[in-house]
């Protein structure tokens, strides 16, 4: 008799034991995401130049925006004009660049290539539509047709900014 | 349904190289001191080239403001999350309007062209 109420006793138990709930909780809020999709790299195509331009042997860094809700962020994506690291040189580096959509997840993101607003070295488009956008980033260093830049490595940093508005 | 799928994209995205702050619009609130403010800010680093970043806030035209944190250059590991206390003077209320997060390259490391990622939140 005592070792079938123990028997029946275990069994309750052990079946409380299976009915043990686990919660998961997640939370969707507006946030924007900065991801570094690719890193670029300067090609050299003449002893004057470095480009990140694909036909320059470079390669276009590219940023990813995500955003999960519309209207809530802006990006402003600055390419650079001088060099984060460098060998010395002496004279002065003649800096171009650009900013324009490389791919989208919806449509109607294209038209961000058209109302972005440029200045300086810096493109600001304003996020309105949920989803993600990836930007790729030209950039161009001219040291002047007569001079070679000298050997060493040479960085450069571009700033990706997801502002909220 | 497109809510959900943005989610799992930006829950998959975030294993990227990514950088979230959190979030969008802080609320400011009374602190444990008298006359000062504070809000709970939330970091996810997913950016395995970034260790380090910066707290920092700002007036509407981006000029820096005072304010006070734990830590200005805080150390997140990779897939790392942490919650921030920022606190600012009572009196700068209506002047403060971005708080930041900025990641921080360290010199000489990785490829030859990097990427800096800044997120500002709005006080509203």
């Amino acid at each position: 008799m005592f070792k079938k109420s123990l028997a029946i006793a275990a069994t309750l138990i052990g079946m409380n034991a299976v009915a043990e709930e686990v919660t998961i909780t997640g939370t969707v809020a507006s946030k924007c995401v900065v991801v570094t999709d690719t890193v670029g790299i300067y090609g050299n195509p003449t002893p004057s130049e470095l480009s990140t331009a694909t036909a320059d042997g470079g390669v276009e860094p590219i940023v990813r925006f995500d955003v999960l809700q519309a209207s809530f962020y802006k990006a402003r994506i600055t390419y650079p004009i001088s060099f984060s690291e460098s060998p010395a040189l002496t004279d002065v580096v003649n800096w171009t660049g650009n900013v324009s959509v490389a791919e989208v997840t919806d449509a109607s993101m294209s038209a961000y290539d058209t109302s972005k607003i440029e200045f300086d070295n810096v493109t600001e488009v304003d996020l309105t539509v949920a989803g993600s956008t990836w930007f790729k980033v030209e950039s161009t260093a001219d040291y002047g047709a007569t001079k070679a830049f000298p050997a060493g490595t040479y960085r450069a940093v571009v700033s990706a900014d997801c502002i909220a508005l | 349904m497109r809510y959900i799928m943005m989610t799992v994209m930006l829950t998959l995205s975030g294993y990227a190289s990514a950088h979230q702050w959190m979030p969008t619009y802080p609320e400011l609130r009374p602190s444990y001191v008298a006359g000062v403010l504070t809000t709970k800010m939330e970091l996810f680093n997913s950016r395995n080239d970034v260790k380090y970043y910066e707290i920092l806030v700002y007036d509407k035209d981006f000029n820096p403001m005072r304010f006070a944190t734990q830590e200005k250059i805080v150390e997140v590991g990779y897939l790392k999350r942490k919650n921030i206390d920022v606190y600012i003077r009572e009196e700068d209320r209506d002047k403060i309007t971005y708080i930041c997060s900025k990641s921080k390259l360290l010199k000489g490391t990785g490829s030859v062209t990097r990427v800096s990622s800044r997120i500002c939140s709005k006080i509203k």
